[in-house]
């Protein structure tokens, strides 16, 4: 006779409450730790699959397009402070883990819609494991970073380890909208036509080709952009290179982590709203 | 006591159609599609249940449901123990992957434990006939190297409620026949399974019970021979 052991019936399928969506979003990414381990190689390992140079793409695609800007920049301005290609791959760095990590997120729905249709787990977690793929290699390139030290004479110090951490802040301010609007890129492709649209002009309107200094130098400038999320990690991943911590006004540090956070809570909690509802469009 | 393993009560669901800029302006009254009307259905414990229907009556839709997939617009489907699908075999594989890699991925997609698939790699392994072939990069794979591996993983899962997909019949003939053994074990094994099928000979044999769907709707559910009779007697008003 074969045991029977009575096992209560259960819904399948998500059902995280609306305001702890965050906080189980991270119960949920240790949980499956495995499964985003494996997630995380398929990424990683494919991007530069086939190609001769690999992983040194990471570096070189930001080396070569500051020194594109370089030229540029000596083309419409003649006395280019020296520093000036270390601010454009910096912010080129931080400014395109930022934008990445808005695009992964916001098609890690639809990019996966296969293996969705296969099984169900908590779908937060290709959204993650799209972030992390792409912190990953944000922290390969900013690796470039290491020659250019001596080459400009500065310092190794402690202040150095601010850039990772900008990095950090950078995806962190992607992951909340990228949420907010994956589910939303499901039901009409448009979504992320418009992110891959507002990525390209944020990169005019957030510092990469020019620096926070700038700003202020104008005065009134300095109050407008101050609202831009973006600009706080770049200017502390610039000023961490030099070797200080920024001076960045506080209220502008509190507007930067609090979109970040704000979006975080806001886009967690409408995406275990509305995935399942959304995988029907898939 | 539970005695039961599935419940599936008054189920409806509707996919949303595809619609282009201009059907949204013309606001037109036709914009979604009952996949499921009002779905009922319990499985005991230890029990196999078949469905049958043509292609598109919700018989994919309904073993969805069940697996949590998807979520019912109204009514509610409740299981006890874990369930696996399986569909596609291989969804998930990546061609710049070695087999070996591959396998952990896709196990992990389906709910093993890093430790277990460390212990299944062998029997992976073996089951495939892959040999040293498993440590090659996926898109060096023929066709039916890659069914085989999907299955092999797949396989080996060990779940109280299986949920079949038409996945009968991959690989070469002899793989063909050892694949229908190993999903048939793995129905023995299986505390409960649902399976959806083409094949009326092997839902007469294996099924307790055969569920024939119809434009969403269960239109009958008993006997496989009696539910294979109304299939054909559904299809011949039809023509």
């Amino acid at each position: 006779m074969e045991e029977q052991v009575d096992v209560p019936l259960t819904e399948v399928g998500p059902k995280t409450s609306f305001l702890s969506a965050p906080i189980s979003s991270l119960s949920i990414l240790f949980s499956h730790r495995f499964l985003i381990q494996n997630l995380l190689k398929r990424e990683t390992k494919g991007r530069y699959n086939n190609s001769f140079l690999g992983y040194s793409w990471t570096v070189l695609e930001p080396a070569l397009l500051s020194a594109v800007y370089y030229f540029l920049f000596i083309m419409l301005a003649d006395n280019p402070d020296r520093f000036y290609p270390i601010w454009v791959i910096i912010g080129v760095i931080v400014w395109t883990c930022f934008g990445k990590c808005l695009q992964a997120t916001v098609t890690s729905l639809t990019r996966n819609a296969s293996t969705i249709h296969l099984v169900y787990f908590p779908r937060i977690i290709f959204s993650y494991s799209s972030i992390g793929s792409t912190v990953w290699t944000t922290m390969m390139s900013s690796l470039v970073l290491i020659p250019l030290l001596l080459v400009y004479d500065i310092q190794i110090s402690w202040q150095l380890l601010l850039v990772p951490l900008a990095i950090l802040l950078a995806a962190f301010n992607a992951i909340g909208l990228g949420l907010l609007l994956a589910p939303a890129n499901c039901i009409n492709r448009d979504v992320e036509h418009l992110i891959r649209f507002i990525v390209r002009a944020g990169f005019f309107v957030s510092p990469v080709m020019w620096t926070w200094e700038m700003a202020v130098e104008r005065g009134w400038a300095a109050d407008v952009v101050v609202w831009n999320p973006m600009v706080f990690p770049i200017t502390l991943a610039r000023d961490g290179f030099l070797g200080h911590v920024t001076e960045f006004p506080f209220h502008g540090v509190m507007i930067s982590v609090g979109w970040g956070l704000l979006m975080w809570m806001i886009g967690s909690a409408l995406f275990s709203k509305y995935e399942h509802s959304a995988v029907k469009y898939l | 006591m539970s005695e039961q393993s599935i419940i599936v009560e008054d189920v409806s669901l509707s996919f949303p159609k595809k619609k282009t800029v201009l059907q949204i302006l013309k606001r037109n009254s036709n914009s979604s599609f009952l996949a499921l009307d009002n779905v009922s259905l319990s499985v005991k414990r230890g029990e196999v249940v078949g469905i049958i229907g043509r292609n598109g009556c919700g018989k994919s839709t309904l073993l969805r449901i069940i697996a949590g997939i998807f979520s019912p617009d109204q009514g509610s489907s409740r299981s006890a123990g874990k369930i696996s699908l399986l569909a596609g075999l291989g969804t998930g594989f990546t061609g710049h992957l070695t087999g070996r890699e591959n396998a952990f991925l896709y196990g992990s997609i389906l709910g093993h434990e890093q430790t277990v698939m460390k212990e299944l790699m062998e029997e992976i392994i073996s089951f495939s006939e892959l040999e040293t072939f498993i440590d090659e990069p996926l898109r060096t794979y023929s066709a039916g190297m890659k069914a085989r591996l999907g299955l092999a993983v797949a396989s080996a899962l060990n779940p109280e409620i299986l949920l079949i997909d038409e996945v009968l019949g991959v690989g070469d003939p002899v793989f063909k026949e050892k694949s229908k053994k190993k999903i048939l074990d793995m129905v023995a094994e299986a505390g409960t399974v649902v399976i959806v099928s083409h094949s009326f000979g092997l839902m007469t044999s294996i099924c307790d019970r055969v569920i024939h769907m119809s434009n969403g709707k269960i239109k009958f559910i008993g006997e496989p021979k009696e539910a294979i009779a109304s299939y054909y007697a559904s299809e011949e008003r039809r023509n």
